[in-house]
C-alpha cells in the first residue's frame, strides 16, 4: 500500500529537500552569502584583517544562535501566521512609513515617556552605528589603504569609494565611529540604569539576569572599547593588546547571548511592522460585527485566525449560546461574563458601557 | 502563604474604589485595567467587578505572537513586556472575558498584573485593600474552601471558576448569596 502511494504521488523537487531542516537551511545559505560577500569584499581574500579573526568566528556563532531561536519562535502558531501574512503584505503603501516608525524613530516609545526614548535612540542608534562600522571591517567588506602619503582611500566591497585627507572631517568620523556610538551607548545605558534604581514599577519587575545583565554588557563592551582608545592616545597604547582581547572577548559574548535574553526583541521588532500592515490590511477588507452589538471591531480574518490559534493550543470558547466568544466586541464579552454570573442577559441591554476609566 | 483574590460578586455596591486604587499601583501610569459593570442597568443598581481572572492556561498569552505575556511564577498573568509587545491585539480577541486593554498611541497592550510588585510580597493588589463591601478579598485557600463550606448548600450552586468559567482561573468567582436566594445583611 505504502509502495503504491510513494509511486503514484507525483514527486515535489525543491531546494528545500536538500536540507535536513529548515534551521539547516538558513544556516547554509546565510553562511554562503557571508563567504560570497567576504570574496568579493576582500578582493578575493587578499585584505582579510587577521585581528578581528575572533569576531567573525563570534559572528557566525552569533548567527547559529539567532536562526535557531528565531526558527523556535516562529514555529509557535500565531507568530507563524503573522510572519506569514505579514511576508505576503510587505509590499503595501504604508510600510516604508510604518517601518520608520516602528523600526528606526520608535514613535511608540516616545509616547510611553520622552525619557524612555532618548534612552532607546541613544542605545539603539548607538548600536547601530557600531554594527556597520564593525562587520563591514570583520568581513573586510570596508578597509583602507594609504596610496599616497596622507590620504587614505576608503574601499567598500573591493571598490575605491572615497579618497579623504588623513587628517580631513571624514576621515576624523571614520576613526571616531566607535568612540561616538560608544559614547552613545554608554549615555543610553547609564539613563536606563538610573530609571531601573529609581522607577517602582521597573524595580517590582525587574530581574538581574533579565533586565541588568544585557545593559552590562553593552556597558562593557563600551567602557573595553573607549578605554582602547585612551591608551592608544594618552598611554602610548600600554596595555593596549590585552585590553583588544578583553574588548574582543566582551563582544563575542554578547553577540552570542543576543538571540537569547532581552535583547532578542532587537531581531524580533520587524514583526510589529508585520503586525501592523496585518491589521490595516484586513481591516480594510472585512471588519467583523460583533455578534451582540453589531459594531465592527476587528478584522474577520483577525477574529477567525484567532480562534484557529486557540485550537491549536486545545482552547475553544464556542458558546451554547451559539457564538465564538472572539466574534464579540470587547464590551459585549465582559457583559457576555457578567450574564453568565447572574443569569441575567446583561449583554442584550443596550446601554452602552459607561464608567469604567477612573481618572486616578 | 500563598494568598489568592477571591470575588464575592454580589456584594458589590458600585462604588468603584476598585478602579481607583488600580490607577495608584506602582506601575499602573494611572490607568485602570478593572471593570464595573451594571448587572442590569434600567431596573435596578446590582454591579459586579470584572477583572482578569488570571487563567492557569491563558488564551491571551496562547494567542500573543510575541511571547510578551508572561506568567509569573505567583500565577499571575502579566501585563505584555514592554520590549516584545508588537500591537497585534491578538490577547485581546483572545481573552474569554475581554479584559486586555490597548494604547494605540503606545503600540502597547496592558492588562491587570494583580499588582504584582505587591503579590509577589505577599500584599493585596490594590483592588482587594480599598474595596469597602468585601467583595474583592485577598485569602489563603483554607479561607476560601472555609467560604465554599459555608456557603455550599448541597445544590450544586456554589460558584467558584469552574465550571462556570472557561478554564481554571487563579482568581477565584463566587455568587453565593444571589444563586441561592439567599439576601446578605451587613
Amino acid at each position: 500500500m505504502q509502495s503504491t502511494i510513494a509511486t503514484t504521488k507525483k514527486k515535489e523537487r525543491s531546494i528545500n529537500d536538500a536540507f535536513a531542516s529548515h534551521f539547516a537551511k538558513s544556516m547554509f545559505l546565510t553562511v554562503v552569502g557571508l563567504f560570497i560577500l567576504t570574496f568579493i569584499g576582500t578582493r578575493m581574500f587578499t585584505h582579510v584583517d587577521l585581528n578581528l579573526y575572533g569576531y567573525m568566528v563570534g559572528t557566525i556563532v552569533f548567527i547559529g544562535g539567532f536562526f535557531y531561536r528565531f526558527i523556535a519562535w516562529g514555529e509557535r502558531p500565531p507568530t507563524k501566521i503573522f510572519i506569514k501574512k505579514g511576508l505576503k503584505l510587505l509590499f503595501r503603501k504604508s510600510t516604508p512609513k510604518t517601518a520608520v516608525n516602528h523600526l528606526a524613530i520608535y514613535d511608540f516609545i516616545r509616547n510611553r515617556g520622552i525619557y524612555r526614548w532618548i534612552q532607546h535612540i541613544l542605545i539603539g542608534w548607538g548600536c547601530v552605528l557600531a554594527c556597520l562600522v564593525t562587520f563591514p571591517l570583520v568581513f573586510s567588506w570596508m578597509y583602507f589603504t594609504m596610496e599616497d602619503n596622507g590620504y587614505y582611500t576608503i574601499v567598500l566591497f573591493g571598490m575605491n569609494v572615497m579618497h579623504v585627507k588623513a587628517e580631513g572631517i571624514i576621515a576624523w568620523l571614520s576613526y571616531n565611529a566607535l568612540n561616538i556610538a560608544a559614547i552613545m551607548v554608554t549615555a543610553g545605558v547609564v539613563m536606563a540604569l538610573n530609571r531601573r534604581l529609581k522607577n517602582m514599577q521597573a524595580r517590582a519587575e525587574q530581574k538581574f539576569m533579565y533586565d541588568f545583565l544585557p545593559l552590562y554588557l553593552l556597558l562593557f563592551i563600551s567602557i573595553t572599547g573607549l578605554l582602547l582608545t585612551f591608551q592608544n592616545i594618552v598611554l602610548h597604547g600600554w596595555m593596549q593588546p590585552q585590553m583588544s582581547l578583553i574588548h574582543q572577548f566582551s563582544v563575542i559574548v554578547t553577540l552570542i547571548y543576543l538571540p537569547f535574553g532581552k535583547l532578542a526583541h532587537i531581531p524580533f521588532r520587524p514583526v510589529s511592522v508585520f503586525a501592523r500592515n496585518y491589521r490595516e490590511h484586513y481591516g480594510e477588507q472585512q471588519m467583523k460585527e460583533c455578534k451582540v452589538c453589531g459594531d465592527h471591531f476587528v478584522s474577520v480574518e483577525q477574529s477567525s485566525d484567532v480562534i484557529q490559534v486557540l485550537g491549536a493550543n486545545e482552547i475553544d470558547f464556542n458558546m451554547q449560546d451559539g457564538f465564538n466568544l472572539a466574534e464579540l466586541c470587547l464590551p459585549c464579552r465582559r457583559k457576555y461574563r457578567i450574564s453568565r454570573f447572574s443569569g441575567f442577559a446583561t449583554h442584550q441591554v443596550k446601554v452602552k458601557e459607561a464608567n469604567q476609566n477612573a481618572k486616578g | 502563604m500563598k494568598k489568592r483574590l477571591y470575588l464575592e460578586l454580589e456584594n458589590c455596591i458600585g462604588c468603584r474604589s476598585c478602579l481607583a486604587a488600580c490607577t495608584q499601583c506602582g506601575g499602573h501610569e494611572e490607568r485602570n485595567r478593572n471593570y464595573v459593570y451594571d448587572v442590569n442597568p434600567l431596573v435596578n443598581r446590582q454591579t459586579m467587578p470584572l477583572m482578569c481572572l488570571h487563567c492557569v492556561n491563558p488564551a491571551c498569552a496562547r494567542s500573543c505572537p510575541a511571547q510578551a505575556i508572561q506568567i509569573h511564577e505567583t500565577g499571575a498573568v502579566l501585563s505584555a513586556l514592554v520590549e516584545k509587545c508588537i500591537g497585534c491585539q491578538n490577547c485581546t480577541i483572545a481573552c474569554p472575558y475581554g479584559i486586555p486593554k490597548f494604547d494605540t498611541e503606545q503600540n502597547l497592550m496592558y492588562k491587570c498584573d494583580l499588582c504584582i510588585d505587591r503579590t509577589k510580597d505577599g500584599i493585596p493588589p490594590m483592588c482587594a485593600s480599598v474595596c469597602p463591601s468585601n467583595t474583592l478579598q485577598w485569602l489563603t485557600d483554607e479561607e476560601i474552601e472555609a467560604k465554599q463550606k459555608q456557603f455550599n448548600l448541597d445544590n450544586g450552586k456554589w460558584v467558584t471558576s469552574m465550571p462556570y468559567l472557561e478554564g481554571e482561573t487563579n482568581v477565584k468567582v463566587n455568587l453565593p448569596g444571589i444563586l441561592q436566594g439567599v439576601t446578605k445583611l451587613f
